[in-house]
């Protein structure tokens, strides 16, 4: 080791070295001159003499570099450039085996990347591995929960070193007071023990204590972020002290969190932290849920403890909270939840929870891409191996040992690998971009997935690992031969041709049967997606823009209603847009909201209230999504100002609700749910068909639109416009009559409905396409290995041919005898892959929609697709026998 | 390609050891007075091309068993001196163990092959 240090030192101080010997040799020779000059020779003579016992000077020189630089660096430098002109030398070869590796590489590359983003990455605090997130299951909405929990999980200091709660980073108001327009940031709101607890300090000024979080609304403070401080304040120092207007509110700078902490979700950074106190709303009741608690595990208290103890404490406090409810539905429904102690050293993600298998699924199958690949790679290296036998065999002969030809092969692997890898990351980068464009908006503020020193790691690792897994085998195989013979015939002929022919005709069957695994996966997810594209979601998405309004805090609804109503008016006046509209939750928005009723009449609610999906819509709400009442009516603009209450019910309710009945209009059902037949009745004035408005794969449920301003729904609608303008100049138009009306409100998520449609289904489209363009991948590279095996075979066996051709052989014969060579090795590939691809099927089973793991039609469709490839890639070879002049196959022998 | 490193050298190991006895003998030396004190000592009995001493020199401080540095010689003249480290007295000894095996080994043969 030492040895190797001052070697490689000695690269650093050539000059300087080579200084030193020349001094030292001159001292040598001049004593030793010296020397002869006593013993009487003339200084000439001594100075001859001394050069002539001292022996080759400039040898000398070359030994001792030699021996003072790092020789097998020396060599590997030589074998490196080596190779590479070995390889420009042969373009379509290096061409084609770049290619492949770069496809196999870059595919890895970029799912790797989200892997890594998603899962891997730990968070940059103190000790990730300890942290854990109480993920609270069942009941309303899932991880996050309510603040008393969090108190009562904050007692067991046997369990944690610390506990803390965090909101979701959520995108607020922000004024610096310089600009017009209304900014956004992302704010969070944390306890006060939350950096201390993850070990996270100060850049500038300080961090939330529990001081800072003792009473609601009484902690005007918040935290920055690094990057925010960065970005928005340029590093300015002055900000401590400074009060800036956040979500409305005049919150006073107090310090600046370390640079690289954003928070702990993946997908979402926060830009400012505020005390948890100062969060609106109920936020001290057992039923709000808006807090994610985390904490900080003890090192010696196991998991599994870990989990018991808080399956008691939770089951302990939902009786505290819930125990006086416990016979009736809602009773049994609250006490139902659970909490599950997760790992949270890589962060919280929901992007996490709802693509994480997908991902898994997906890097399996880049793998099986990468070994296709790399058998093509391992393929023409022996194809190439064979024609450069004169070359190895000379080598032999001029005294090359056996270990360094392989590894002068294995360099030229590596050379391959390592090109393949660069070209590799570019196309990984491009397909990260491409990924992205699947994610829908709201999946995340500032998820980024770039190649990082992990992913770049991995890159050069799975090249590594490549190279060695296509290189070994054809650099023994191409070493292993008698050089004698093989100069002796020039190359023409292989030794043990019957062992190299079985090798590669085992890859391509290899190469065959990962590829019936990657298109069966492909047609399973293809057929899914197709599955879901077929579901008629009630409405029609062409043409409809929606958007969302935020307005300043201080609006009441009716200012926002009076302020809709003249957004409408204004919008429904301009050319080209057909229909507006209003809904809340709305279409595809990821929420619903539910309300108890009773229905006089009905045996199904005889007994007590029967919850229900409630939507509250505008005037014309069907008529701009595309739906036409099948009775009744919808509502319209005299509605807004009945008194009487009204609904429109779907076919789901009808069928729960009153069965058997053809026409529900002036049937009655009451929102209060306290008496058998309920009490202030709403009038059913219209049916409509059944509309999935929560998503694809969730069928719909009873469902009563009520007029929205006779809704009790708390949140904002969410605005629909039908329109025949392109997106684009519908937007525009929109922000342009926004911008008359209140330069105070914005327009937030302008999405089309084929868009949120879309997005609801981003993972099932996305596993489809990728899962697609992999199978494709696969068969591209098996067609190319199926060509080239046919190939090589069709012109070692030249001869052969021209004399089967000679003796009378049809040519057609001749064809089918090549072309059933082909179908032989696909059909066993073909044998070996339906298995795997069924196990494979299984695996996935939980991401397959509508299709069964083992879907006789796509396997039906598989063997097809890769008989006909198989036949297509293996025809031409079986063309080229088939049309063998038998004399100059004979001759050429 | 390279072989330069396949050669294996007979007289490499033997100079390896003059060099490490003679500085253990002598005590700190330059190349020169190194190069004398072998040929005197084998009696001319060592055609020695002098210049190969130094990469052995070289290669002897590499592995840690002698060290350098540049100092005055007897006659005031700026020269390259060896002197031999512990590692390489604790060499000399394994080294003339092997060496004794080898030529008893040696020994043997020659007496059964008469």
């Amino acid at each position: 080791m030492r040895t190797l240090w001052k070697r490689l030192t000695a690269l650093f101080s050539q000059r300087q070295r080579d200084r030193e010997l020349s001094e030292e040799v001159e001292v040598h020779l001049e004593m030793r001159a010296a020397e002869l000059r006593q013993q009487g020779l003339d200084p000439g003579a001594a100075r001859a003499a001394a050069r002539r016992e001292f022996g080759g000077l400039e040898q000398m020189k070359e030994a001792y570099r030699d021996r003072r630089g790092v020789p097998w660096i020396e060599i590997l430098a030589k074998d490196a450039s080596y190779g590479l002109r070995g390889l420009r030398r042969n373009p379509a070869f290096t061409l084609a085996a770049v290619l492949s590796l770069a496809l196999g590489i870059g595919a890895n590359t970029a799912i790797f990347s989200f892997v890594n983003t998603l899962m891997l990455r730990m968070l940059p605090v103190e000790k990730p591995e300890q942290l854990v997130n109480l993920y609270r299951t069942g009941g309303w909405g899932k991880g996050y929960a309510s603040y008393p929990l969090y108190l009562e999980f904050r007692k067991h200091t046997d369990l944690f070193t610390g506990v803390f709660g965090r909101s979701g980073a959520d995108k607020v108001r922000f004024d610096a007071g310089h600009s017009n327009s209304v900014d956004y940031v992302q704010l969070e709101y944390v306890t006060g023990n939350y950096f201390d607890v993850l070990g996270v300090r100060p850049a500038i000024g300080r961090l939330f204590t529990d001081e800072d979080n003792r009473t609601p609304q009484a902690h005007p403070l918040v935290v920055l972020s690094y990057d925010f401080w960065r970005n928005r304040l340029a590093l300015d120092p002055a900000v401590l002290g400074r009060v800036l207007s956040v979500d409305e509110r005049l919150l006073t700078v107090i310090g600046v969190a370390a640079p690289g902490f954003h928070g702990v979700e993946v997908e979402t950074h926060a830009d400012l932290w505020a005390p948890a106190m100062m969060c609106r709303g109920e936020i001290l009741q057992p039923g709000m849920h808006w807090l994610w608690i985390m904490a900080r595990g003890r090192p010696d208290v196991p998991r599994s403890r870990v989990q018991a103890a808080a399956n008691t404490i939770m089951q302990q406090f939902l009786m505290s909270v819930y125990g006086g409810q416990r016979e009736s539905a809602f009773g049994k429904w609250a006490l139902a939840q659970k909490i599950e102690v997760r790992d949270a050293g890589v962060g919280i993600s929901m992007l996490r929870d709802a693509f994480g298998k997908p991902l898994t699924i997906l890097m399996a199958a880049v793998g099986l891409v990468l070994l296709i690949a790399c058998a093509n790679v391992a393929n023409l290296l022996i194809a190439r191996g064979a024609a450069r036998r004169r070359e190895i065999a000379m080598r032999f002969s001029l005294g090359a040992t056996r270990w360094r030809l392989v590894r002068q092969w294995l360099i030229e692997s590596l050379l391959l690998a390592l090109l393949g890898s660069v070209l590799g990351l570019a196309f990984a980068i491009w397909g990260e971009r491409y990924m992205l464009l699947f994610l829908p908006p709201g999946a995340g503020e500032r998820f980024e997935v770039a190649p990082d020193a992990t992913v770049l790691g991995f890159t050069l690792g799975i090249s590594i690992l490549s190279a060695v897994l296509f290189g070994l085998a054809p650099a023994l195989r191409a070493t292993s031969l008698d050089p004698a013979a093989a100069l002796k015939d020039g190359g023409a002929r292989q030794p043990g041709r019957g062992a190299r022919a079985g090798f590669r005709k085992a890859l391509v069957v290899m190469q065959v049967a990962l590829s019936v695994v990657l298109v069966a996966a492909a047609g399973l997810f293809a057929h899914s997606l197709a599955g879901l594209r077929s579901i008629n979601p009630g409405f029609a998405a062409q043409n409809v823009a929606t958007f969302s309004l935020d307005y300043p805090r201080a609006w009441k609804g009716a200012d926002k209603q009076k302020h809709r109503d003249r957004l409408l008016e204004g919008l429904a006046a301009l050319p080209g847009i057909a229909s507006i509209s209003y809904g809340a939750p709305g279409p595809y928005r990821g929420g619903s909201w539910s309300a108890e009723i009773r229905v006089p009449g009905s045996t199904r609610t005889a007994r007590e209230g029967v919850e229900i999906d409630e939507q509250g819509v505008g005037p014309a709400y069907f008529e701009t999504i595309g739906v036409r009442p099948l009775m009744g009516r919808e509502f319209s603009q005299a509605d807004l100002r009945a008194t009487r209450k009204i609904a429109v019910v779907n076919e789901a309710f009808v069928r729960e609700f009153l069965p058997g009945t053809q026409d529900p209009t002036g049937r009655i059902l009451s929102f209060d749910d306290s008496k058998p037949e309920g009490g202030e009745p709403t009038y059913i004035v219209g049916l409509v068909r059944d509309i999935l408005h929560e998503g694809l794969k969730t069928p719909a449920k009873s469902t009563v639109y009520v007029p929205y301003h006779a809704a009790d729904i708390t949140f904002d609608p969410t605005l629909l416009v039908r329109a025949q303008l392109p997106p684009a100049a519908l937007l525009s138009a929109i922000r342009r009559e926004l911008g008359q009306i209140d330069p105070e409100v914005a327009l937030v998520e302008p999405r089309t409905l084929r868009e949120r449609v879309d997005d609801s289904i981003f993972v099932d489209r996305m596993i489809a396409t990728l899962s697609g363009f992999f199978g494709a991948l696969a068969l591209l590279l098996a067609a190319i290995g199926i060509y080239g095996v046919m190939a090589y075979s069709v012109t070692r066996r030249t001869a052969e041919i021209g004399l089967r051709i000679a003796l009378g052989a049809a040519p057609a014969k001749i064809a089918w005898m090549v072309l059933r060579d082909g179908l032989l090795l696909i059909a066993l590939g073909v044998a070996i892959g339906l298995p795997l691809s069924l196990a494979a099927g299984r695996i996935s089973a939980s991401l397959l929609y509508g299709v069964k793991p083992n879907d006789p039609s796509t396997f039906i469709l598989t063997i097809a697709v890769l008989l006909g490839v198989g036949v297509l890639a293996a025809l031409l070879p079986a063309r080229r026998a088939a049309a063998v002049e038998p004399i100059e196959a004979l001759r050429h022998e | 390609m390279s072989t330069r490193n396949a050669k294996p050298d007979v007289l490499q190991g033997t100079l390896d050891l003059m060099v490490l006895r003679t500085l253990e003998a002598m005590g700190p030396q330059h190349g020169f007075g190194l190069a004398k004190r072998i040929q005197q000592i084998s009696a001319g009995a060592l055609e020695l091309n002098q210049g190969t001493l130094y990469p052995a020199l070289l290669r002897l401080e590499q592995r840690g068993w002698i060290s350098s540095s540049w100092g005055a010689s007897d006659k005031n003249r700026r020269a390259k001196f060896y002197e031999l480290t512990r590692t390489g007295r604790k060499q000399i000894a394994r080294e003339t163990d092997d060496w004794e095996r080898t030529v008893a080994l040696m020994d043997r043969f020659l007496r059964v092959a008469e």
